[in-house]
Protein backbone atom coordinates (compact mmCIF):
# COMPACT_ATOMS: atom_id res chain seq x y z
CA UNK A 1 0.00 0.00 0.00
CA UNK A 2 0.95 3.44 0.03
CA UNK A 3 -0.12 6.64 1.89
CA UNK A 4 -2.57 8.91 0.65
CA UNK A 5 0.27 11.38 0.84
CA UNK A 6 2.61 9.35 -1.19
CA UNK A 7 -0.07 8.42 -3.37
CA UNK A 8 -0.91 11.81 -4.10
CA UNK A 9 2.98 12.35 -4.74
CA UNK A 10 3.13 9.90 -7.25
CA UNK A 11 -0.11 10.71 -9.22
CA UNK A 12 -0.74 14.43 -9.49
CA UNK A 13 1.19 16.02 -12.30
CA UNK A 14 -0.04 19.07 -12.99
CA UNK A 15 2.18 22.54 -13.30
CA UNK A 16 3.37 23.13 -9.34
CA UNK A 17 3.50 19.62 -8.71
CA UNK A 18 6.21 17.31 -7.55
CA UNK A 19 5.57 14.99 -10.00
CA UNK A 20 4.68 17.15 -12.21
CA UNK A 21 8.19 18.84 -12.30
CA UNK A 22 9.46 15.45 -12.29
CA UNK A 23 8.11 14.54 -15.19
CA UNK A 24 8.87 18.00 -17.05
CA UNK A 25 12.48 17.07 -17.28
CA UNK A 26 12.33 14.36 -19.51
CA UNK A 27 11.03 14.48 -23.33
CA UNK A 28 8.15 12.92 -23.90
CA UNK A 29 6.21 11.64 -26.74
CA UNK A 30 3.47 14.27 -27.64
CA UNK A 31 2.36 13.14 -31.32
CA UNK A 32 2.80 11.04 -33.78
CA UNK A 33 4.54 12.37 -36.43
CA UNK A 34 1.71 11.78 -39.12
CA UNK A 35 -1.01 14.11 -37.01
CA UNK A 36 0.96 17.12 -38.18
CA UNK A 37 1.41 15.76 -41.23
CA UNK A 38 2.70 18.62 -43.51
CA UNK A 39 3.67 22.40 -43.61
CA UNK A 40 0.64 24.72 -42.65
CA UNK A 41 -1.44 21.71 -42.52
CA UNK A 42 -4.85 22.12 -39.49
CA UNK A 43 -3.56 22.56 -35.95
CA UNK A 44 -4.17 19.92 -33.48
CA UNK A 45 -4.60 19.46 -29.64
CA UNK A 46 -3.69 18.15 -27.02
CA UNK A 47 -3.46 17.98 -23.41
CA UNK A 48 -0.13 16.83 -21.45
CA UNK A 49 0.51 17.17 -17.48
CA UNK A 50 -2.65 18.88 -17.58
CA UNK A 51 -1.63 22.01 -19.53
CA UNK A 52 -3.62 22.21 -23.20
CA UNK A 53 -1.88 23.05 -25.88
CA UNK A 54 -1.87 23.13 -29.74
CA UNK A 55 0.73 21.68 -32.42
CA UNK A 56 1.57 22.90 -35.49
CA UNK A 57 3.71 22.45 -38.42
CA UNK A 58 4.51 25.51 -39.92
CA UNK A 59 5.73 26.57 -43.57
CA UNK A 60 9.06 25.44 -42.86
CA UNK A 61 8.23 22.54 -41.49
CA UNK A 62 9.40 23.13 -38.11
CA UNK A 63 6.58 21.57 -35.40
CA UNK A 64 5.70 24.44 -32.33
CA UNK A 65 3.42 23.28 -29.93
CA UNK A 66 2.03 26.31 -27.66
CA UNK A 67 -0.32 27.02 -24.95
CA UNK A 68 -4.35 26.63 -26.79
CA UNK A 69 -5.14 29.68 -25.89
CA UNK A 70 -4.11 33.03 -27.55
CA UNK A 71 -2.87 35.38 -24.56
CA UNK A 72 -5.10 38.37 -25.69
CA UNK A 73 -8.66 37.20 -25.21
CA UNK A 74 -7.89 33.65 -24.13
CA UNK A 75 -9.41 32.11 -27.26
CA UNK A 76 -9.06 28.59 -28.56
CA UNK A 77 -5.34 28.64 -31.10
CA UNK A 78 -7.31 25.90 -32.39
CA UNK A 79 -9.41 27.47 -34.55
CA UNK A 80 -6.16 29.03 -35.64
CA UNK A 81 -5.02 30.03 -39.51
CA UNK A 82 -1.85 27.96 -40.01
CA UNK A 83 0.17 30.39 -42.42
CA UNK A 84 3.28 31.92 -43.28
CA UNK A 85 5.27 30.79 -40.27
CA UNK A 86 2.85 31.12 -37.68
CA UNK A 87 -0.29 30.51 -36.20
CA UNK A 88 -2.87 33.13 -36.38
CA UNK A 89 -5.97 33.46 -34.03
CA UNK A 90 -8.80 34.45 -36.17
CA UNK A 91 -10.64 36.45 -33.45
CA UNK A 92 -8.17 39.43 -33.89
CA UNK A 93 -5.26 38.32 -35.75
CA UNK A 94 -2.33 37.90 -33.16
CA UNK A 95 -0.08 35.09 -34.70
CA UNK A 96 2.46 33.46 -33.01
CA UNK A 97 5.81 31.77 -34.45
CA UNK A 98 7.04 27.85 -33.36
CA UNK A 99 8.59 29.52 -30.44
CA UNK A 100 5.57 31.50 -29.06
CA UNK A 101 6.62 34.89 -30.26
CA UNK A 102 3.97 37.53 -31.43
CA UNK A 103 5.05 38.02 -35.41
CA UNK A 104 2.11 39.90 -36.15
CA UNK A 105 -0.56 42.17 -34.32
CA UNK A 106 -2.79 43.72 -37.02
CA UNK A 107 -5.39 45.31 -34.15
CA UNK A 108 -2.73 47.27 -32.34
CA UNK A 109 -1.06 50.24 -33.95
CA UNK A 110 2.40 49.25 -34.81
CA UNK A 111 3.71 52.44 -33.44
CA UNK A 112 3.22 50.75 -29.95
CA UNK A 113 5.21 48.08 -30.43
CA UNK A 114 2.56 45.94 -28.18
CA UNK A 115 3.70 42.88 -30.54
CA UNK A 116 7.04 42.30 -29.51
CA UNK A 117 6.45 42.77 -25.97
CA UNK A 118 4.12 39.27 -26.17
CA UNK A 119 4.78 35.59 -25.94
CA UNK A 120 2.63 32.78 -25.65
CA UNK A 121 3.92 29.74 -23.83
CA UNK A 122 5.59 27.50 -26.09
CA UNK A 123 7.50 23.86 -25.54
CA UNK A 124 10.72 22.76 -27.29
CA UNK A 125 9.86 19.84 -29.61
CA UNK A 126 11.98 16.99 -31.80
CA UNK A 127 11.04 14.79 -34.49
CA UNK A 128 12.34 11.54 -33.64
CA UNK A 129 10.86 7.85 -34.45
CA UNK A 130 8.14 8.84 -35.91
CA UNK A 131 6.94 11.13 -32.95
CA UNK A 132 7.15 14.66 -32.33
CA UNK A 133 8.55 14.78 -28.86
CA UNK A 134 8.35 17.41 -25.86
CA UNK A 135 10.15 19.17 -23.48
CA UNK A 136 8.00 21.21 -21.00
CA UNK A 137 10.54 21.66 -18.40
CA UNK A 138 13.03 24.59 -17.87
CA UNK A 139 14.84 26.01 -20.23
CA UNK A 140 18.46 25.37 -18.24
CA UNK A 141 17.78 21.65 -18.10
CA UNK A 142 17.26 20.63 -21.93
CA UNK A 143 17.54 16.65 -21.19
CA UNK A 144 19.44 14.37 -24.20
CA UNK A 145 16.44 12.33 -26.31
CA UNK A 146 16.41 8.52 -24.78
CA UNK A 147 18.26 6.46 -27.16
CA UNK A 148 15.69 3.67 -27.43
CA UNK A 149 15.83 1.19 -29.86
CA UNK A 150 12.42 1.52 -31.72
CA UNK A 151 13.22 5.19 -32.59
CA UNK A 152 16.16 3.67 -34.23
CA UNK A 153 15.16 1.50 -36.61
CA UNK A 154 13.82 2.26 -39.64
CA UNK A 155 10.67 3.07 -40.06
CA UNK A 156 9.52 -0.45 -42.27
CA UNK A 157 10.76 -2.04 -38.82
CA UNK A 158 8.02 -0.49 -36.80
CA UNK A 159 4.39 0.47 -35.95
CA UNK A 160 3.43 2.63 -33.12
CA UNK A 161 -0.08 3.42 -31.94
CA UNK A 162 -1.38 6.35 -29.46
CA UNK A 163 -4.81 5.70 -27.33
CA UNK A 164 -6.41 7.32 -24.82
CA UNK A 165 -6.41 5.62 -21.42
CA UNK A 166 -9.36 6.99 -18.50
CA UNK A 167 -6.99 6.31 -16.03
CA UNK A 168 -4.20 7.74 -13.84
CA UNK A 169 -0.45 7.32 -15.99
CA UNK A 170 0.73 4.98 -12.87
CA UNK A 171 -2.11 2.41 -12.82
CA UNK A 172 -1.55 1.77 -16.50
CA UNK A 173 1.91 1.80 -15.92
CA UNK A 174 1.51 -0.77 -12.93
CA UNK A 175 -0.20 -2.85 -15.37
CA UNK A 176 2.43 -3.07 -17.51
CA UNK A 177 5.24 -4.21 -15.29
CA UNK A 178 2.75 -6.55 -13.59
CA UNK A 179 3.92 -10.00 -15.15
CA UNK A 180 1.27 -12.21 -12.95
CA UNK A 181 -1.56 -10.69 -14.37
CA UNK A 182 -1.03 -11.87 -17.92
CA UNK A 183 -1.50 -15.92 -16.80
CA UNK A 184 -5.35 -14.76 -15.77
CA UNK A 185 -6.26 -11.80 -17.95
CA UNK A 186 -4.55 -12.24 -21.28
CA UNK A 187 -5.19 -16.39 -21.13
CA UNK A 188 -7.43 -18.70 -23.29
CA UNK A 189 -9.67 -20.95 -20.61
CA UNK A 190 -7.51 -23.89 -21.64
CA UNK A 191 -4.54 -22.53 -20.61
CA UNK A 192 -5.81 -20.94 -17.62
CA UNK A 193 -7.08 -24.73 -16.52
CA UNK A 194 -4.33 -26.26 -17.37
CA UNK A 195 -5.58 -28.74 -19.96
CA UNK A 196 -4.16 -32.20 -20.40
CA UNK A 197 -4.95 -30.85 -24.47
CA UNK A 198 -3.22 -27.52 -23.66
CA UNK A 199 -0.26 -28.77 -22.43
CA UNK A 200 -0.10 -31.56 -25.16
CA UNK A 201 -0.20 -28.23 -28.00
CA UNK A 202 2.56 -26.17 -26.06
CA UNK A 203 5.18 -28.55 -24.95
CA UNK A 204 6.82 -28.32 -27.85
CA UNK A 205 6.32 -25.00 -28.85
CA UNK A 206 9.43 -22.92 -29.98
CA UNK A 207 7.36 -19.87 -28.32
CA UNK A 208 8.77 -19.83 -24.71
CA UNK A 209 5.57 -17.89 -23.32
CA UNK A 210 2.87 -20.64 -24.88
CA UNK A 211 5.33 -23.18 -23.19
CA UNK A 212 6.11 -22.24 -19.85
CA UNK A 213 4.51 -18.97 -18.77
CA UNK A 214 0.93 -20.18 -18.51
CA UNK A 215 2.02 -22.96 -16.65
CA UNK A 216 3.20 -21.76 -13.62
CA UNK A 217 0.88 -19.02 -11.81
CA UNK A 218 2.78 -17.97 -9.01
CA UNK A 219 6.43 -16.79 -10.32
CA UNK A 220 9.13 -15.47 -8.26
CA UNK A 221 10.25 -11.46 -8.92
CA UNK A 222 13.89 -10.18 -8.65
CA UNK A 223 14.22 -6.47 -9.36
CA UNK A 224 17.35 -4.65 -9.52
CA UNK A 225 18.06 -0.80 -9.99
CA UNK A 226 19.96 0.49 -12.84
CA UNK A 227 21.07 3.40 -14.73
CA UNK A 228 17.64 3.89 -16.38
CA UNK A 229 15.60 2.64 -13.62
CA UNK A 230 14.54 -0.87 -13.03
CA UNK A 231 15.21 -4.47 -14.70
CA UNK A 232 12.35 -6.46 -13.40
CA UNK A 233 13.17 -10.31 -14.29
CA UNK A 234 10.42 -13.08 -13.63
CA UNK A 235 11.06 -16.61 -12.98
CA UNK A 236 8.85 -19.74 -13.44
CA UNK A 237 10.15 -23.02 -13.56
CA UNK A 238 10.69 -24.54 -17.05
CA UNK A 239 11.91 -28.07 -17.05
CA UNK A 240 13.13 -29.87 -13.95
CA UNK A 241 17.00 -28.24 -14.33
CA UNK A 242 15.90 -24.97 -15.59
CA UNK A 243 13.74 -21.87 -15.29
CA UNK A 244 11.88 -19.62 -17.79
CA UNK A 245 13.31 -15.74 -17.14
CA UNK A 246 11.37 -12.91 -18.67
CA UNK A 247 12.72 -9.87 -18.35
CA UNK A 248 10.85 -6.40 -18.51
CA UNK A 249 12.72 -2.98 -18.38
CA UNK A 250 10.98 0.42 -16.00
CA UNK A 251 12.55 3.12 -18.05
CA UNK A 252 12.32 6.20 -16.28
CA UNK A 253 9.98 7.94 -16.54
CA UNK A 254 7.48 6.18 -17.62
CA UNK A 255 8.66 4.07 -20.26
CA UNK A 256 8.30 -0.20 -20.72
CA UNK A 257 9.10 -3.01 -22.43
CA UNK A 258 7.48 -6.53 -22.83
CA UNK A 259 10.09 -9.32 -22.35
CA UNK A 260 11.20 -10.43 -26.46
CA UNK A 261 12.08 -13.31 -27.90
CA UNK A 262 14.71 -13.86 -29.94
CA UNK A 263 13.41 -14.12 -33.57
CA UNK A 264 9.66 -12.48 -32.47
CA UNK A 265 9.34 -8.64 -32.66
CA UNK A 266 9.64 -6.77 -29.73
CA UNK A 267 7.08 -4.64 -28.03
CA UNK A 268 7.13 -1.42 -25.74
CA UNK A 269 4.92 0.98 -24.46
CA UNK A 270 5.40 5.24 -22.98
CA UNK A 271 2.60 6.18 -20.98
CA UNK A 272 2.17 9.55 -20.62
CA UNK A 273 0.13 11.89 -17.93
CA UNK A 274 -2.50 13.61 -19.78
CA UNK A 275 -3.65 15.12 -16.45
CA UNK A 276 -4.47 13.39 -13.64
CA UNK A 277 -7.15 11.06 -14.16
CA UNK A 278 -6.11 10.15 -18.15
CA UNK A 279 -3.01 8.96 -20.09
CA UNK A 280 -1.66 8.60 -23.32
CA UNK A 281 -0.66 4.97 -24.21
CA UNK A 282 1.84 4.33 -26.56
CA UNK A 283 2.35 1.36 -27.86
CA UNK A 284 5.50 0.56 -30.16
CA UNK A 285 6.23 -2.65 -31.50
CA UNK A 286 9.55 -3.42 -33.62
CA UNK A 287 11.80 -5.74 -35.66
CA UNK A 288 15.31 -4.76 -35.36
CA UNK A 289 16.22 -6.90 -38.05
CA UNK A 290 13.95 -6.75 -40.78
CA UNK A 291 10.39 -5.28 -42.07
CA UNK A 292 7.67 -6.18 -39.66
CA UNK A 293 5.83 -9.28 -41.22
CA UNK A 294 2.81 -9.90 -42.56
CA UNK A 295 1.87 -12.30 -39.48
CA UNK A 296 3.25 -9.17 -37.49
CA UNK A 297 0.80 -6.75 -39.56
CA UNK A 298 -2.02 -9.22 -38.90
CA UNK A 299 -1.66 -8.88 -35.54
CA UNK A 300 -1.86 -5.43 -35.29
CA UNK A 301 -4.69 -5.22 -37.83
CA UNK A 302 -6.59 -7.43 -36.31
CA UNK A 303 -5.95 -5.92 -32.72
CA UNK A 304 -5.01 -9.52 -31.09
CA UNK A 305 -1.84 -8.11 -29.01
CA UNK A 306 -0.63 -5.03 -27.63
CA UNK A 307 -2.54 -2.60 -30.42
CA UNK A 308 -6.01 -1.41 -30.61
CA UNK A 309 -8.05 0.54 -32.98
CA UNK A 310 -9.23 3.90 -32.23
CA UNK A 311 -11.35 6.79 -33.14
CA UNK A 312 -8.77 8.80 -35.40
CA UNK A 313 -9.58 12.31 -34.21
CA UNK A 314 -9.56 11.51 -29.86
CA UNK A 315 -7.59 7.97 -30.16
CA UNK A 316 -10.15 6.74 -27.78
CA UNK A 317 -10.47 2.94 -28.62
CA UNK A 318 -13.08 1.36 -30.24
CA UNK A 319 -13.81 -0.94 -27.43
CA UNK A 320 -14.20 1.73 -24.53
CA UNK A 321 -16.33 1.74 -21.42
CA UNK A 322 -19.04 2.84 -23.03
CA UNK A 323 -19.45 -0.31 -24.92
CA UNK A 324 -18.14 -2.59 -21.75
CA UNK A 325 -14.90 -2.98 -24.58
CA UNK A 326 -17.56 -5.11 -26.62
CA UNK A 327 -17.52 -7.94 -24.23
CA UNK A 328 -18.84 -11.57 -25.79
CA UNK A 329 -19.74 -13.14 -22.80
CA UNK A 330 -20.32 -16.61 -24.35
CA UNK A 331 -16.64 -16.22 -25.21
CA UNK A 332 -15.86 -15.80 -21.78
CA UNK A 333 -17.44 -19.30 -21.12
CA UNK A 334 -15.35 -21.01 -23.83
CA UNK A 335 -12.61 -19.18 -24.60
CA UNK A 336 -10.74 -16.74 -23.11
CA UNK A 337 -11.01 -15.56 -20.32
CA UNK A 338 -12.16 -12.14 -20.51
CA UNK A 339 -14.24 -12.63 -23.40
CA UNK A 340 -12.72 -8.94 -24.76
CA UNK A 341 -10.76 -9.41 -27.81
CA UNK A 342 -7.07 -8.06 -27.26
CA UNK A 343 -4.68 -7.22 -24.82
CA UNK A 344 -4.81 -4.13 -25.08
CA UNK A 345 -8.75 -3.96 -24.38
CA UNK A 346 -8.56 -6.46 -21.90
CA UNK A 347 -5.42 -4.68 -19.91
CA UNK A 348 -7.58 -1.08 -20.07
CA UNK A 349 -10.54 -2.35 -19.47
CA UNK A 350 -9.54 -3.90 -15.89
CA UNK A 351 -7.23 -0.65 -15.48
CA UNK A 352 -10.48 1.48 -15.68
CA UNK A 353 -12.54 -0.59 -13.92
CA UNK A 354 -10.07 0.49 -11.21
CA UNK A 355 -11.49 3.78 -11.45
CA UNK A 356 -9.39 6.98 -12.56
CA UNK A 357 -7.27 7.50 -10.04
CA UNK A 358 -7.35 4.21 -7.55
CA UNK A 359 -6.81 4.55 -4.16
CA UNK A 360 -3.80 2.62 -2.98
CA UNK A 361 -4.21 2.91 0.64
CA UNK A 362 -7.21 0.71 -0.07
CA UNK A 363 -5.20 -2.18 -1.87
CA UNK A 364 -3.86 -5.41 -0.45
CA UNK A 365 -0.39 -6.33 -2.02
CA UNK A 366 1.60 -9.32 -1.50
CA UNK A 367 5.14 -10.77 -2.93
CA UNK A 368 3.96 -11.27 -6.44
CA UNK A 369 3.24 -7.39 -6.42
CA UNK A 370 7.34 -6.51 -5.77
CA UNK A 371 8.09 -4.91 -9.42
CA UNK A 372 4.66 -2.57 -8.78
CA UNK A 373 6.31 -1.94 -5.26
CA UNK A 374 9.81 -1.17 -6.82
CA UNK A 375 8.53 1.29 -10.03
CA UNK A 376 6.47 3.43 -7.00
CA UNK A 377 9.44 3.80 -4.44
CA UNK A 378 11.99 4.48 -7.47
CA UNK A 379 9.78 7.17 -8.58
CA UNK A 380 9.32 8.76 -5.35
CA UNK A 381 12.82 8.52 -4.32
CA UNK A 382 13.48 10.41 -8.03
CA UNK A 383 10.48 13.61 -7.38
CA UNK A 384 11.87 13.45 -3.56
CA UNK A 385 15.56 13.78 -5.09
CA UNK A 386 14.72 16.66 -7.46
CA UNK A 387 12.80 18.36 -4.55
CA UNK A 388 16.11 18.56 -2.98
CA UNK A 389 17.47 19.59 -6.27
CA UNK A 390 19.17 16.67 -7.58
CA UNK A 391 18.64 16.26 -11.35
CA UNK A 392 17.18 13.25 -12.64
CA UNK A 393 20.56 11.37 -14.39
CA UNK A 394 19.08 9.54 -16.87
CA UNK A 395 17.21 12.69 -18.58
CA UNK A 396 21.10 13.67 -19.38
CA UNK A 397 22.21 9.98 -20.28
CA UNK A 398 20.76 8.97 -23.39
CA UNK A 399 22.43 6.31 -24.06
CA UNK A 400 21.42 4.53 -20.84
CA UNK A 401 18.42 3.61 -22.48
CA UNK A 402 20.11 1.53 -25.11
CA UNK A 403 18.63 -1.86 -23.92
CA UNK A 404 16.18 -4.88 -25.30
CA UNK A 405 13.66 -6.73 -22.60
CA UNK A 406 14.70 -10.77 -23.12
CA UNK A 407 12.53 -13.82 -22.22
CA UNK A 408 14.89 -17.51 -22.02
CA UNK A 409 15.53 -20.61 -19.93
CA UNK A 410 18.52 -20.82 -18.36
CA UNK A 411 19.78 -23.90 -16.00
CA UNK A 412 18.76 -22.74 -12.46
CA UNK A 413 22.29 -22.01 -11.16
CA UNK A 414 22.54 -19.27 -13.71
CA UNK A 415 21.69 -16.11 -12.33
CA UNK A 416 19.54 -14.25 -15.34
CA UNK A 417 21.44 -11.11 -15.37
CA UNK A 418 24.91 -12.94 -16.20
CA UNK A 419 22.48 -15.76 -18.61
CA UNK A 420 21.19 -12.96 -20.44
CA UNK A 421 23.95 -10.31 -20.29
CA UNK A 422 23.92 -10.51 -24.54
CA UNK A 423 20.64 -10.15 -25.03
CA UNK A 424 19.27 -7.25 -23.36
CA UNK A 425 21.15 -4.85 -25.31
CA UNK A 426 19.83 -3.23 -28.29
CA UNK A 427 21.80 -3.58 -31.69
CA UNK A 428 20.50 -1.73 -34.19
CA UNK B 1 20.09 -20.65 14.91
CA UNK B 2 18.59 -22.45 11.76
CA UNK B 3 15.48 -22.04 12.50
CA UNK B 4 13.00 -21.99 9.31
CA UNK B 5 10.06 -19.20 9.04
CA UNK B 6 8.76 -20.44 5.41
CA UNK B 7 11.84 -21.05 4.19
CA UNK B 8 13.69 -18.42 4.97
CA UNK B 9 16.69 -19.13 7.76
CA UNK B 10 17.26 -16.70 10.13
CA UNK B 11 20.72 -17.59 10.17
CA UNK B 12 22.72 -16.72 6.67
CA UNK B 13 20.17 -14.52 6.36
CA UNK B 14 20.20 -13.37 2.23
CA UNK B 15 18.13 -10.13 2.14
CA UNK B 16 18.03 -10.85 -1.74
CA UNK B 17 15.64 -13.58 -1.22
CA UNK B 18 11.87 -13.01 -0.63
CA UNK B 19 10.16 -14.80 2.53
CA UNK B 20 7.22 -16.66 1.45
CA UNK B 21 4.58 -14.86 3.38
CA UNK B 22 1.35 -17.49 4.17
CA UNK B 23 0.57 -16.03 7.61
CA UNK B 24 1.28 -13.63 10.21
CA UNK B 25 2.89 -16.84 12.29
CA UNK B 26 5.92 -16.16 14.86
CA UNK B 27 8.15 -17.64 12.29
CA UNK B 28 6.78 -15.67 9.70
CA UNK B 29 7.81 -12.52 11.26
CA UNK B 30 10.82 -13.53 12.76
CA UNK B 31 12.26 -14.21 9.24
CA UNK B 32 10.98 -10.98 8.04
CA UNK B 33 12.42 -9.10 11.01
CA UNK B 34 15.89 -11.67 10.15
CA UNK B 35 15.88 -10.44 6.49
CA UNK B 36 14.99 -6.72 8.02
CA UNK B 37 18.12 -6.65 10.02
CA UNK B 38 20.79 -6.97 7.11
CA UNK B 39 18.84 -4.94 4.46
CA UNK B 40 20.66 -2.44 2.87
CA UNK B 41 20.16 -2.11 -1.27
CA UNK B 42 17.42 -0.46 -2.01
CA UNK B 43 16.22 -3.73 -3.90
CA UNK B 44 16.21 -5.40 -0.54
CA UNK B 45 13.97 -2.88 1.09
CA UNK B 46 11.83 -3.39 -2.06
CA UNK B 47 11.35 -6.88 -0.62
CA UNK B 48 10.99 -5.99 2.51
CA UNK B 49 8.28 -3.82 1.23
CA UNK B 50 6.52 -6.55 -0.40
CA UNK B 51 6.60 -8.49 2.81
CA UNK B 52 5.24 -6.36 5.39
CA UNK B 53 2.80 -5.55 2.68
CA UNK B 54 1.85 -9.18 2.86
CA UNK B 55 1.61 -9.28 6.57
CA UNK B 56 -0.72 -6.28 6.33
CA UNK B 57 -2.95 -7.70 3.33
CA UNK B 58 -3.22 -11.27 5.45
CA UNK B 59 -3.99 -9.69 8.54
CA UNK B 60 -6.48 -7.26 7.50
CA UNK B 61 -8.26 -10.18 5.57
CA UNK B 62 -8.31 -11.63 9.45
CA UNK B 63 -9.65 -8.50 10.78
CA UNK B 64 -12.45 -8.22 8.27
CA UNK B 65 -13.58 -11.29 9.44
CA UNK B 66 -13.45 -11.36 13.20
CA UNK B 67 -12.16 -9.21 15.76
CA UNK B 68 -8.98 -9.75 17.38
CA UNK B 69 -6.82 -7.22 19.08
CA UNK B 70 -3.70 -8.86 19.18
CA UNK B 71 -4.51 -9.15 14.88
CA UNK B 72 -5.60 -5.19 15.01
CA UNK B 73 -2.31 -4.29 16.74
CA UNK B 74 -0.38 -6.37 14.50
CA UNK B 75 -1.82 -5.00 11.94
CA UNK B 76 -1.36 -1.62 12.78
CA UNK B 77 2.77 -2.38 13.58
CA UNK B 78 3.08 -3.70 9.95
CA UNK B 79 1.61 -0.88 8.56
CA UNK B 80 4.25 1.31 10.53
CA UNK B 81 6.99 -1.59 9.68
CA UNK B 82 6.28 -0.61 5.84
CA UNK B 83 6.42 2.74 6.17
CA UNK B 84 9.70 2.89 8.00
CA UNK B 85 10.85 0.43 5.63
CA UNK B 86 9.86 3.07 2.98
CA UNK B 87 11.86 5.74 4.72
CA UNK B 88 15.19 3.84 5.13
CA UNK B 89 14.49 2.60 8.52
CA UNK B 90 14.30 -1.23 8.27
CA UNK B 91 15.98 -1.95 11.49
CA UNK B 92 13.31 0.06 13.43
CA UNK B 93 11.00 -1.89 11.33
CA UNK B 94 12.66 -5.02 12.48
CA UNK B 95 12.13 -3.83 16.18
CA UNK B 96 8.43 -2.99 16.06
CA UNK B 97 7.84 -6.27 14.30
CA UNK B 98 9.95 -8.44 17.51
CA UNK B 99 7.43 -7.18 19.66
CA UNK B 100 5.03 -9.79 18.23
CA UNK B 101 7.03 -13.02 18.78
Amino acid sequence: MLSHEENHLLTHTKPGTPAGAYFRRYWLPALLAGEVPAPDCPPVRLRILGEDLIAFRDTQGRVGIVDEFCPHRRASLFWGRNEECGLRCVYHGWKFDTTGACIDMPNEPPEYGFDNKVRITAYPTREYGGLIWIYMGPTEHVPELPKLEWARVPETHRYISKRFQETNFLQAIEGGIDSSHSNFLHASVEAFRVTDDYVEKVKNSSNLRARYHLLDKAPRFTVKKTDYGLVIAVRRNAEEDTYYWRLTQFLLPSHTMIPYQKGLSIHGHCWVPRDDETCWVWTMSWNPDAPLSEEEWKAIREETFVHARVEPSTFRPLRNKDNNYQIDRSRQQTESMTGIHGFAAQDQALQESMGPAVDRTRERLGTSDTAIIAMRRLLLQEIRALQENQEPAAAHHGDVYWVRSASLVLKREVPFDEGARDLTVAEV
Amino acid sequence: MGLTGNGARIDGVNPAHIVAVRDFSSETLMAIAAHLDVSTDFEHLVYREAELDAVWSLSGFTLSQTQDSAVARLHEAAHRAHDLVGEGRPREAAALLRKFF
